[in-house]
C-alpha cells in the first residue's frame, strides 16, 4: 500500500478502489485497510488521493458495521491524518467537506474514549485542534464546508449537553455529556456545556439572521430534530428560534425558477421539522404555538403559490365518493356495541305459530288481534311516509334493534325448518358445505407498525390478505361432485339457453341504439375549463379524465377502429348481392356507420365550435384507412374520401364569409385531394364567400407544399370556370405559376378564334 | 420527438451524451453520482426510474415508503397485497400470472413485474434500510456499480407523501453518518404511462446534476477556494436548486420540492 510515485495516480486510484471493496465486503478489514491507506493520502499526496482519502475516512468512521469498540480504535489511529488534512489543505473543498463529516463521526467516539481514559491527553488534544481548526474555517468557507460545519457543530452539542435517554443507541448518537463524571481531569461538564451553547447559537444565526440561502438554512433544520427530542436544555432554544423564522421571506424577491425551488425548499423542511416534533411528541409545552405555525405556513404557501386551492378540491371530491372512512368506521363501532345499560324491553316477540306462514305474519310483531287484521295498504303512501319518518325519528334504538332482531330470529327459525325438511329429502352423507375460511391459510402474520404513512392500516387488513389468499387457494371442490345426483336436490347441468339468431335487420337496430348510447353522455360531460388546458404535446394521454374531450376521442376511436380487419371479409359478399333488391351495408361495419352517422350529425349541430372534432375524427379514419391499406386486402372499404367529403359538404350549406375555420379545416385534415378542393368551386359562385375560399386555397399553396399543385389546378380551375373569381385568382396565379394564366388566355382566344371561325364558315 | 415536454431538456442537459431512443447510451465513465428512487410500493414509478437511470450508466437503488406493497386486485376494495424486503417481484408474478392472467396482463401488472424482476430480486422498503450497509451482495441489480458503498448522493421520490415520510424517517434516524443527501420530490401520477415520462425527466435531471457535480470535481486547488464568487465558483450542492429551477422549467407539469438532509 506505500506510495511510489512510480505508480500513475490512475493506477494508485484503481488498487486503493479494490482495498475499499474488500473492506466493504468483510468488514473485518476495516482496521487494517484504513491504517495502511493514511499514508497513501497524507498531506503531500496529490488531490486525487486526497480527495478519495477524506470520502474514504468519512464512509469508514460512520460505517454502521463496526461496532463502537471498533470504531475506537479505528477513530484515535486517523486523528493525525485527518488533522494534518484539514490544516494543510485550504484549497480544496472537497477534501475539506469530507474530512469534516469523518471529524463529526470522530467527535463522538473521541469524547467517548476520553471520558473512559482520561490518561490519554494526546487524543483529546488532536480532537480539540481539529474542532477549534473547523470553527475558524466555518465562516466564509465555501457552501459545501459550511455544510459540513453546521454538522460537526450539531454532533458537538449533542455530546456536550445531557441527554434525556430517548435516542437511539447506534452512531453514537447516544454519547452525551451525561457520561462525563463531574470530577473528570480534562472534561469540565460545565465549560462544556457552555461550549455547546455557544455552538448551538452559531448553527441557529443562519435562522435568526432570516437567511435564504436555502442550503443552509434545510441543512440546519434537518439535523435540529434530534437536539430537540433528546437534548431538553437545548430545545426551547431551538423552537423559539425556527418559529421567529420567516421561510417565505424570498415571497417579495422576483419569482425566478430557482427562488420558487429556494422558497417551496425552506417552508417545507421548516414545516417537516415541525410536524416531526409535534408527531414524535404530541404534549410538547409548545404544542399549540407550533400548530399555529405550520397553520400560518400553509397559509401563506398556498397564497403565493396558489395551488393549494387544487389539492383540496380534489381531496373534497375523493371523500364525496368514498364517503369519509373513518368516521363509517366509528358510526359501525357505535352501533355495534350498545350502552351497557339497556332499558328493559317493553316489547315482547311472540314466537311464530308453527305451520307455513304469510310473510305478513312474519313482520308483525304485535299480538293485538284487531291490529293484525288491519291492512296498511290502506293509508295513502303520503300519510305513511310522515308517520314513518316521524317515528324513526323519535323510536328509541334499542327498541329498533330488538325489532328487527326479534324478525330476524323468525326468519332464522324458518330458515332452520326448510333446511332440515330440506336434509330430509337429501341422501345420507352429503357433503357438508366447506367452511368459508380455512384457518389454516388464514394468518399472515403481519405485525402493525406505527408509521402513519397509511393511517387506515388496521384490522381490515387481514381480511384483505385473508381474501388475497383464498384467491389464490385451489378452487374449493364443487359441491355436486360430493352430492348424490338422484338426490332430490341434486340440480342437472345448466346450459344457457342459444343466443337467438341476429339479422341483418336487427343487428342495423341494436346497433344504432348502441350507437346513440355512446353519444349520451356526451351531452352532461363538461367541457374543461379554458384554463386548464395544460400542452401536453407528444405525452398527451389519448383519455386520461372523464371528460368531454376525452370521450369524444373515445367515441372517435370506436367510429373508425372497433371492427378494425372485420370489413373486408363481408364486402365480397356485398357485391353479390348488389344485383339484388336492397343493397345493405355489412353486418359488421352498422355500428361503427351508424357511430360515423352521428358523429357527423353531432358535428354538424353546432359545426364551427367542433371542427377540432371534425379534424381529430378524419385524423382517426385517415389512419384506419392508412392501416387497412397495409394489410393489402383487396376491396377493403376506405372511409376517409367519403367522410371528409360529406363533411365539407355539409359544411358548405351554412358557410359565410367569416367562418375562417374552413381555412382551419382545409389546413389541418391530413389528406386532400382534387375532389375535395373541387368543392370549394361552389364558394365561388357567391361573391361574399368567393374571398374566403380564394384565402383557404392561398393558405394551402403557402403552408402545405404537398397539395401546392393541387391547390393551385383548383385555383387554375377556377380560374376558367368562374368570370368574378378572375382577378383574385390571376394575382395569385401570376405569383405562383408565372405565364399560366396568359397561357390560358391565349389559349381561349384561339379556342375564340377557332370557335369564330366556325361560325364564320357555317354562316358563310 | 417530444416537442413539448422535456425536448429542450436533453439538449441542453446532456449534449455529450444524448439519450438514444430506448434508453441505453454509452458509459461516458469519471464522476457519477450515485441515486436513490423512491414511490410507495417499490413497483412502477421508482422501479421505472430506477431501470432509467441504470440504463444510463447510473449508480442507483430503490425503495418504497408504503406499509406493505399494494397492487391493484380485481377490485378497488381487493388490492393484491405484499410484505416488503420478504417477497421477491418473481413470487408475486408467478402468483399473478396463476391467479387471473387475462386481468392482470391487461392491466399491465405482469408487464410491470416482468420488467422488475429483471432489475433486482424484490421491493425494498425505505424505514427498513440500513443506510451505508454495504451493498455488496447485489452484483446482478441494475445499476449496482458504483452502488457498494451503500449510501446515495440524491434521492428523488416520485410524490409528496413519499418525500414526507423519507424527510420525517430521516430526522428520526437522527443523522448518525453525517453524510449531506438532496432529497428531490417529483410528483409523478401512478400509472404506467406518467411512470415514463417521470422516468425520462429522472434521467434529465440526474444528467443535469450530474454535470455540475462533474464540473465541481475538475476544479482543483485555488480555482475552487478563493476565486471570487459568481457561477464559477458555486458549488455542486449549491447549484442543486438553480439546477431544479432549470428542470422544473422544462418539465412544468411534474411539480418539485427539494431539501438538503442528513443521512
Amino acid at each position: 500500500m506505500a506510495s511510489t510515485p512510480a505508480v500513475p495516480i490512475g493506477e494508485q486510484l484503481k488498487q486503493l478502489q479494490a482495498a475499499r471493496k474488500l473492506a466493504l465486503e468483510n468488514s473485518a478489514y476495516y482496521d487494517r485497510i484504513v491504517k495502511g491507506v493514511l499514508p497513501v493520502i497524507g498531506p503531500t499526496s496529490s488531490i486525487e488521493l486526497k480527495r478519495w482519502g477524506a470520502e474514504f475516512l468519512a464512509e469508514s468512521l460512520a460505517t454502521p458495521v463496526l461496532s463502537m469498540r471498533d470504531k475506537e480504535s479505528l477513530t484515535l489511529s486517523v486523528l493525525d491524518t485527518l488533522k494534518s488534512l484539514l490544516e494543510g489543505e485550504q484549497d480544496d473543498a472537497i477534501v475539506l467537506k469530507a474530512s469534516i463529516a469523518a471529524a463529526a463521526s470522530a467527535y463522538p467516539v473521541v469524547f467517548r474514549w476520553i471520558i473512559h481514559n482520561s490518561y490519554h491527553t494526546e487524543a483529546w488534544e488532536q480532537i480539540s485542534a481539529i474542532k477549534s481548526r473547523i470553527l475558524r474555517i466555518w465562516d466564509g468557507a465555501p457552501a459545501p464546508v459550511r455544510l459540513s460545519c453546521i454538522k460537526f457543530a450539531q454532533r458537538v452539542v449533542l455530546a456536550q449537553t445531557t441527554s434525556n435517554g430517548q435516542e437511539a443507541k447506534y452512531g453514537g448518537l447516544d454519547i452525551s455529556l451525561g457520561m462525563v463524571p463531574a470530577n473528570h481531569p480534562l472534561l469540565d461538564p460545565r465549560l462544556m456545556e457552555a461550549e455547546a451553547t455557544g455552538l448551538l447559537d452559531r448553527m441557529l444565526g443562519v435562522l435568526q439572521d432570516n437567511s435564504s440561502d436555502a442550503l443552509l438554512v434545510d441543512a440546519t433544520l434537518n439535523c435540529l430534530s434530534i437536539l430537540i427530542r433528546t437534548r431538553p436544555s437545548t430545545s426551547n432554544r431551538i423552537i423559539n428560534c425556527v418559529l421567529n423564522f420567516n421561510p417565505l421571506k424570498l415571497a417579495n424577491s422576483p419569482m425566478t425558477p430557482k427562488n420558487k425551488v429556494l422558497m417551496k425548499s425552506m417552508e417545507k423542511t421548516t414545516r417537516m421539522l415541525m410536524i416531526n416534533i409535534l408527531k414524535r411528541d404530541p404534549n410538547n409545552q409548545h404544542g399549540g404555538r407550533i400548530q399555529q405555525y405550520v397553520e400560518r405556513l400553509m397559509r401563506s404557501r398556498a397564497e403565493i403559490f396558489d395551488e393549494a386551492g387544487r389539492k383540496r378540491q380534489l381531496a373534497d371530491q375523493a371523500a364525496a365518493q368514498y364517503g369519509d372512512l373513518k368516521r363509517q368506521k366509528m358510526e359501525g363501532a357505535v352501533t355495534a356495541a350498545p350502552g351497557p345499560a339497556a332499558p328493559v324491553q317493553p316489547v315482547v316477540i311472540p314466537p311464530l305459530a308453527s305451520g307455513p306462514q304469510t310473510l305478513a305474519a312474519v313482520f308483525t310483531l304485535t299480538d293485538n288481534p284487531g291490529l293484525q287484521a288491519f291492512d296498511a295498504t290502506n293509508i295513502p303512501a303520503n300519510l305513511v311516509a310522515k308517520i314513518v319518518a316521524r317515528t324513526l325519528n323519535t323510536l328509541d334504538q334499542n327498541v329498533l334493534d330488538f325489532a328487527v332482531n326479534g324478525v330476524r330470529s323468525r326468519l332464522h327459525i324458518l330458515q332452520a325448518a326448510v333446511v332440515t325438511a330440506a336434509a330430509q329429502y337429501a341422501a345420507q352423507g352429503a357433503a357438508v358445505q366447506p367452511a368459508a375460511l380455512n384457518p389454516a391459510t388464514a394468518p399472515l402474520g403481519v405485525e402493525e407498525d406505527d408509521d402513519d404513512y397509511e393511517p387506515n392500516l388496521d384490522a381490515a387488513e387481514d381480511t384483505e390478505q385473508i381474501l388475497n389468499k383464498l384467491d389464490n387457494a385451489p378452487p374449493e371442490t364443487a359441491l355436486d361432485e360430493y352430492a348424490d345426483p338422484n338426490a332430490a336436490l341434486g340440480l342437472g347441468p345448466f346450459t344457457l339457453p342459444p343466443p337467438p339468431l341476429i339479422d341483418a335487420d336487427v343487428a342495423s337496430k341494436l346497433s344504432s341504439v348502441a350507437a346513440s348510447r355512446v353519444f349520451g353522455p356526451l351531452s352532461s360531460l363538461l367541457t374543461e375549463g379554458p384554463g386548464k388546458k395544460a400542452k401536453a404535446g407528444i405525452n398527451r394521454l389519448a383519455a386520461l379524465s372523464y371528460d368531454r374531450d376525452s370521450w369524444l376521442t373515445v367515441v372517435t376511436r370506436l367510429a373508425t377502429r372497433s371492427t378494425f380487419g372485420l370489413e373486408e371479409q363481408q364486402q365480397p359478399a356485398v357485391k353479390a348481392e348488389e344485383g339484388g333488391a336492397v343493397s345493405r351495408p355489412p353486418l359488421a361495419s352498422t355500428f361503427n356507420n351508424a357511430t360515423r352517422e352521428m358523429l357527423f350529425t353531432y358535428i354538424l349541430e353546432d359545426w364551427r365550435p367542433r371542427i377540432e372534432v371534425a379534424v381529430a375524427w378524419l385524423s382517426e379514419e385517415w389512419y384506419n384507412d392508412q392501416l387497412t391499406k397495409r394489410m393489402g386486402v383487396q376491396n377493403a372499404p376506405l372511409h376517409y374520401e367519403t367522410w371528409a367529403l360529406r363533411l365539407l359538404d355539409g359544411f358548405m350549406t351554412f358557410i359565410t364569409a367569416q367562418d375562417k375555420v374552413l381555412t382551419r379545416f382545409l389546413a389541418e385534415i391530413p389528406e386532400l385531394s382534387r375532389e375535395l378542393l373541387g368543392r370549394l368551386k361552389t364558394l365561388c359562385g357567391d361573391p361574399n364567400t368567393l374571398g374566403l375560399a380564394m384565402t383557404s386555397l392561398l393558405y394551402l399553396v403557402m403552408m402545405r407544399p404537398p397539395v401546392r399543385e393541387l391547390a393551385l389546378d383548383t385555383v387554375g380551375r377556377i380560374w376558367v370556370e368562374y368570370e368574378e373569381a378572375r382577378p383574385l385568382a390571376a394575382k395569385y396565379l401570376s405569383k405562383w405559376r408565372p405565364g399560366w394564366v396568359e397561357q390560358q388566355m391565349q389559349l381561349q382566344a384561339a379556342q375564340a378564334v377557332a370557335g369564330g371561325g366556325n361560325g364564320a364558315a357555317i354562316a358563310a | 420527438m417530444d416537442t413539448i415536454n422535456g425536448n429542450a431538456a436533453s439538449a441542453s442537459a446532456a449534449p455529450a451524451a444524448p439519450a438514444q431512443q430506448n434508453g441505453h447510451r454509452e458509459d461516458p465513465g469519471g464522476f457519477k453520482l450515485k441515486f436513490c428512487t423512491v414511490c410507495a410500493s417499490n413497483q412502477n414509478r421508482s422501479m421505472e426510474g430506477h431501470l432509467r437511470l441504470a440504463l444510463a450508466n447510473y449508480p442507483v437503488i430503490s425503495f418504497g415508503t408504503g406499509s406493505l406493497v399494494r397492487l391493484p386486485g380485481p377490485t378497488i376494495t381487493q388490492p393484491n397485497v405484499y410484505k416488503f424486503n420478504e417477497t421477491s417481484y418473481d413470487s408475486i408474478y408467478r402468483e399473478l400470472e396463476a391467479k387471473d392472467p387475462r386481468l392482470y396482463r391487461a392491466n399491465g401488472l405482469l408487464n410491470m413485474l416482468g420488467r422488475n424482476r429483471n432489475i433486482k430480486w424484490g421491493p425494498e422498503r425505505w424505514q427498513d434500510w440500513q443506510v451505508g450497509m454495504p451493498r455488496v451482495k447485489k452484483e446482478t441489480d441494475k445499476g449496482f456499480e458504483g452502488m457498494e458503498g451503500g449510501v446515495a448522493d440524491i434521492v428523488i421520490t416520485c410524490e409528496e407523501r413519499c418525500w414526507d415520510a423519507v424527510i420525517d424517517d430521516l430526522l428520526n434516524r437522527g443523522s448518525p453518518l453525517n453524510r449531506a443527501v438532496h432529497v428531490i420530490n417529483i410528483d409523478i401520477k401512478d400509472n404506467h404511462e406518467e411512470a415514463s415520462v417521470g422516468g425520462r425527466a429522472m434521467v434529465d435531471l440526474a444528467d443535469s446534476l450530474n454535470k455540475v457535480a462533474k464540473e465541481e470535481r475538475e476544479k482543483v486547488g485555488a480555482a475552487a477556494f478563493d476565486s471570487g464568487s459568481g457561477a464559477g465558483r458555486a458549488s455542486f450542492d449549491e447549484r442543486v436548486p438553480e439546477v431544479i429551477g432549470e428542470w422544473q422549467e422544462r418539465w412544468p407539469n411534474l411539480p418539485a420540492t427539494w431539501t438538503l438532509a442528513w443521512f
